[in-house]
């Protein structure tokens, strides 16, 4: 099969007064239709960027420097053909290519994202109801007419006119009862009680896990193809999380949608993934099946990001926490070489050029960027650990 | 006390930023000649000669039409004056020198305008500090006074307040013309007290509320949980750590209040109230009955209030976009 | 005698626990001014910690769990008296810290200090991180300045930093590096006994075991007591000796760690242990039977057992045969009743009574009754309680909620609901009526 998006030598920079930051380098992946693939990472791993460069939300001082990320969908292929034939390749879209608007129509009905924090995602002084319904509308004036990009982006709800009418009538709601009704039959597939009644209500009345569940609602208003979840349980309590998480298998499992999961969190990554990233400065070091992170881990990064989490199931012992802190991704300090090096306990000399992405084993789908997927460590080769003392201040 | 960092934000922020150095040209220049005064003045500010009477600025004639009777006979004279480098920007109707007087003037307005920010601003930041500090009953008490304070119109106030205190002034000294570096020039600047103070006591109430909601935010840092749990004394936790790292917006607005102050100033000048004679407002009053004839006498120096308002105000800006959280931030954040 | 002496040489000896906590309440209230009390609106009271009671050991590390707005965190600032309690005592080596002051305060300042959770808001940024590990030696004046200055510079030595980065700002550090130095901060006056308040909680995994590492060395090196206050149930069975789980304000269970980790007693306790998905290839199969809804707002607490709402063991009235679920929906369908939140017109309308109708015959009446079942309950109720349920749904007709109300609880109210558990006195004290 297919997979359903195609990301190759993706680069997001930031252009700060400061200087120029790597966030994203030369990354490369796949996702496969309905699966959920896990990506995860320390902060300032890039890995939030990572997931807004994909539906290209990245804003000033960010730009999406170079690489492809090809989404495949024979219908919007079809449609852009003739406006944008640079952006299409048999059924896949080129998204990095296309005009802003073409993006902006297939949020919603192609992609949609939940974020960390439900507060700040909903404004305040609209029913929770009038924002997924808002969602709802713009898709549906979406499908009435596909053709046209514009129907779908530019909504008679926020004309002047609109706004005057809502103004003067307060009772004359700009979303019609077709969506408010759907927006109940969203707040209920997410699990919010009476949602009749909740739908009416502010977001300062309902709780964060119940934000949660009302973003992911909204999210799911166009029935996307791809879910981004950028850490979306990270704000929550355990057993908040625990509600939420469950919710997210259940929808995935009844719609058969992609989800993209964004945490830092191994355990959500654990409970939720069929297939993981782990992200470092900017790249994917290791990526795999579920078992092959959890249990056949090569990269040193990787096991040590495992051997750093205090295990529930038993007491006391001594963490192994990798030394030192995570780079700070500026372009200049960055050079041609294994990122990961001055932090590694086998660094070797080789280390020092970069390394290609490996498979381990022959295993089509582990694939690691590190020298030790094909060779032993070796003392007598290794990296003096003052290599990097300059650099590091 | 300021960091490295937010030396460079500000210095950056200068560069950045054309209207910023406008406003520092503009507010330095003012600075330079409210110090200076004596030396750039042309001719003694007080002293009258009113067979020079208003004569407008270089470059501007004036024409008159009287009507004489000359032997007997009624004729219309025209009588026509022009501004000469004696008097760059004209005289007044008492012949005094308007050049010299905005000069002077000048002193007038910083004096107060500096003068009274400091006293609002200690005031008012020591009441806010506390006030947002202990919280409560104290909290309550203040600024249910302060909003009072508010309440009234700050000219209607200050004007009540001067007539109970009365137009009082002091009399500096020139160092200068004490020096004998300078001749001719009035041997002492009038610094008019009670305005200084009113218009302290009518502006203290804006530091109490910033410094106040400072206040409140900062003693629930946790760096002052720590101090505190450390065994630090109210006092302690206040000065070192709540006032440094309240002063930003409080900076900002003094800056700006300087300028609300000196506008306070001219207002009372001009309505009589300031006990001097030598000041931007009172020239203004001056010079309003004698607009359609001598329209320079109130222009010349309600320009010179126009500039340095606009001038301090472009510093504040400036001030508050370099110390803007935001740019000194944590960095890493992405 | 260098610095370090002095500031061992200060402490006495004395047996017994090292703090001890009783009934001690933390109350805040909301709209507490000057206008709210002129407009007549009494003050609403949060109880954020409501009469918790327990013992720290000398040399062990007590942990504090429990989800946010549990109170934790008040606990530890109280405890510390860095707020005000309302009620209860807290003594240290035996003398009441709320009864302190002067010289005894300060004493008591010296050996008791925390670590914040947000390295971000612990530091003072103007002012350099020398000087503010310094600060408790100059507020208590001890040793010279040079003295001072060379304690400083060892205490950053020790945790991990380098001496020469005393005149930094805290800016230039990353949030492990801060931590660490409000660690250093708190280590300053050799105290005895240390708040650690989400110690890691703002830190990535790798450099969070970096700091449980340090914290470990530091209490064995300085024989120090700890009380560890996370949500983090992974971090405190790594490094907790004993372990309270606190619930809206109380305490549902207190064990040491192997034991509320292994065998926890307390519903709350159990759900807890079972949310936290764990790092593990087996994770993706394991069955999580969630908590039901969220944390009720403590302004306005459940009756009885605080954690009633959510419990999946509820326990019905004697003898009572039902089902745990169909229980807690009856529950939930009374706790509507109750607060008059059924909304009988509509229901009316969908029934196809029409507005006018005054008295309604007994077959728009059964409509009635069904559509409020179909409607407001989730399940299918079993024969032997569907009678008491179709009486009390008939006073809803007539808007007889009070009626309604008390049928439903003369038959189905639960001991959880009058009366609040005490913790039990033994092993494994716990809260709840399952265990008397």
């Amino acid at each position: 099969m297919k997979p359903i998006l195609r990301i190759s030598d993706l680069s997001t920079r930031f252009f700060t007064k400061s200087g120029q930051v790597n966030a994203v380098e030369s990354l490369s992946m796949s996702i496969d239709d309905g699966e959920v693939f896990g990506i995860v990472g320390e902060s300032g791993s890039g890995k939030s960027v990572t997931a807004r460069s994909l539906i290209r939300l990245i804003e000033s001082p960010g730009k999406i420097t170079a690489g492809k990320i090809e989404y495949r969908n024979a219908e919007v292929a079809d449609e852009i053909e003739d406006s944008n034939p640079e952006a299409v390749d048999g059924d896949y879209v080129d998204l990095a290519a296309l005009p802003e608007d073409v993006v902006r129509s297939l949020r919603g009905p192609s992609f949609s994202m939940i974020f960390q924090d439900p507060e700040s995602s909903f404004n305040p002084t609209l029913t929770v109801g009038e924002q997924i319904a808002e969602a709802v509308e713009v898709q549906r004036r979406a499908s009435s007419n596909p053709r046209s990009v514009k129907s779908r982006t530019s909504s008679s709800a926020y004309s002047l006119r609109s706004y005057a009418y809502g103004t003067i009538m307060p009772n004359r709601s700009y979303v019609s009862s077709e969506s408010k009704d759907r927006a109940v039959e969203l707040l209920q597939q997410v699990g919010i009680p009476d949602p009749e009644e909740r739908v009416d209500e502010y977001p300062h009345e309902y709780s964060g896990g119940m934000l949660q569940r009302a973003m992911i609602a909204q999210a799911l208003a166009g029935e996307p193809d791809i879910l981004v979840a950028d850490e979306p349980t990270t704000a929550l309590d355990v057993t908040i999380q625990a509600q939420v998480l469950n919710l997210l298998r259940d929808i995935q499992e009844e719609t058969g949608m992609t989800i993209l999961l964004i945490t830092h969190n191994l355990g959500v990554i654990a409970r939720m993934c069929d297939r993981v990233g782990v992200m470092y400065a900017g790249e994917i070091v290791e990526r795999g099946t579920l078992s092959n992170i959890f249990d056949e881990a090569v990269h040193p990064y990787t096991k040590g990001l495992l051997g750093s989490i205090p295990d529930i199931g038993s007491a006391g012992g001594r963490l192994q926490p990798i030394e030192g802190n995570v780079p700070s991704l500026m372009d200049e300090e960055m050079g041609n070489r294994c990122y990961f090096a001055d932090r590694c306990p086998k660094a070797m000399k080789t280390c020092l050029e970069k390394p290609a992405d490996l498979s381990v084993d022959g295993a089509k789908e582990h694939e690691v960027q590190c020298v030790l997927a094909k060779e032993e460590y070796d003392e007598s080769d290794a990296l003096d650990p003052g290599q990097f003392e300059g650099e590091d201040s | 006390m300021i960091s490295d960092r937010v030396k460079q934000s500000i210095r950056a922020e200068l560069r950045r930023s054309l209207m910023a150095k406008i406003g520092i040209v503009l507010v330095v220049a003012i600075i330079l000649v409210a110090t200076f005064a004596p030396f750039l003045a042309t001719q003694n500010p007080k002293e009258q000669n009113l067979s020079e009477s208003n004569i407008p600025p270089v470059g501007f004639t004036e024409s008159t039409e009287e009507i004489q009777f000359i032997d007997g006979e009624r004729q219309t004279v025209t009588e026509t004056v022009g501004g000469s480098l004696d008097h760059p920007l004209g005289t007044n109707q008492l012949g005094q020198d308007m050049f010299s007087r905005v000069v002077y003037g000048a002193r007038t307005s910083l004096a107060v305008g500096v003068l009274g920010t400091l006293i609002a601003m200690l005031t008012g930041v020591t009441v806010g500090l506390i006030a947002g500090f202990y919280g409560g009953r104290v909290d309550d008490g203040l600024m249910r006074f302060a909003d009072i304070m508010l309440a009234f119109p700050a000219l209607v106030l200050a004007i009540a307040l001067i007539g109970l205190l009365g137009p009082q002034t002091i009399d500096i000294p020139d160092p200068f013309v004490a020096l004998g570096l300078v001749d001719g020039m009035p041997s002492s600047f009038t610094l008019p007290l009670t305005v200084t103070l009113v218009v302290a006591l009518v502006n203290w109430v804006w530091f109490a509320r910033v410094a106040r909601g400072e206040a409140l935010t900062v003693r629930e840092r946790n760096y002052v949980k720590a101090s505190r749990s450390l065994g630090a004394s109210n006092p302690r936790l206040m000065i070192r750590h709540v006032l440094p790292n309240s002063l930003t917006p409080i900076i900002v607005l003094a800056t700006i209040q300087v300028a609300v102050i000196i506008l306070l100033e001219s207002s009372l000048s001009f309505l009589g109230f300031s006990g001097t004679n030598l000041s931007w407002g009172f020239d203004i009053s001056q010079g309003r009955d004698l607009l359609a004839t001598s329209w320079w006498i109130a222009t010349v120096p309600g320009l010179a209030i126009v500039l340095a308002v606009i001038g301090i105000n472009l510093v504040g800006d400036w001030l508050r976009d370099a110390l803007d959280p935001d740019i000194e931030g944590e960095g890493g954040g992405m | 005698m260098s610095l370090k002496d002095t500031l061992r040489s200060a402490q006495p000896e004395s047996s017994g626990p090292l703090v001890e906590v009783r009934n001690l309440e933390k109350h805040f209230y909301d709209n507490d001014n000057i206008i709210d009390r002129l407009l007549g609106n009494g003050p609403v009271s949060i109880r954020a910690v409501d009469g918790i009671s327990f013992n720290i050991h000398r040399g062990e590390t007590l942990g504090l769990v429990g989800e946010s707005g549990c109170g934790k965190s008040t606990t530890g600032e109280t405890v510390l008296r860095l707020q005000e309690a309302t009620d209860g005592s807290v003594q240290f080596r035996g003398d009441r810290v709320f009864e302190m002051n002067g010289d005894d305060l300060s004493e008591f300042r010296r050996n008791a200090q925390v670590v914040f959770q947000d390295p971000y808001t612990s530091l003072d940024p103007r002012v350099p991180v020398g000087q503010t590990v310094r600060e408790a030696l100059d507020i208590h004046n001890i040793g010279t300045k040079t003295e001072r200055n060379e304690r400083v510079r060892d205490l950053l030595e020790r945790v991990g930093l380098s001496e020469d980065q005393f005149d930094r700002y805290p800016s230039e550090f990353s949030g492990g590096q801060r931590q660490r130095i409000g660690i250093a901060r708190a280590l300053a006056l050799n105290p005895d006994f240390l708040v650690l308040d989400e110690p890691t909680s703002a830190l990535d995994v790798s450099v969070q075991a970096q700091i449980l590492n340090l914290l470990a060395d530091l209490q064995e090196e300085f024989e120090l007591t700890y009380l560890l206050i996370s949500h983090d149930l992974s971090v405190i069975r790594h490094i907790c000796d004993r372990v309270a789980v606190m619930y809206l304000g109380e305490i549902a269970e207190i064990a040491d760690v192997d034991t509320l980790f292994e065998s926890p007693k307390h519903p709350y306790t159990k759900a807890l242990l079972e949310s936290v998905p764990r790092a593990e290839t087996a994770e993706r199969d394991r069955d999580i039977e969630t908590l039901q809804g969220d944390v009720p707002s403590p302004r306005n607490p459940p009756s009885g057992c605080r954690f009633r709402t959510r419990c999946p063991e509820v326990i019905s009235p004697n003898s009572m045969d039902i089902d745990q679920h169909v229980y807690r929906e009856l529950m939930h369908f009374r706790e509507l009743v109750e607060n008059e939140e059924i909304s009988v017109h509509k229901i009316a309308q969908d029934a196809g009574i029409s507005e006018s109708a005054t008295e309604l015959d007994s077959r728009e009446q059964k409509a009635f009754v069904e559509t409020v079942k179909d409607e407001v309950l989730d399940i299918e109720l079993p024969s032997s309680h569907e009678s008491t349920v179709n009486d009390a749904i008939a006073h809803l007709v007539d808007e007889e909620w009070e009626r309604a109300a008390t049928e439903l609880r003369s038959e189905y109210e639960s001991i959880c609901e009058t009366s609040n558990p005490q913790l039990t006195d033994d092993e494994q004290p716990v809260a709840c009526h399952l265990y008397k």
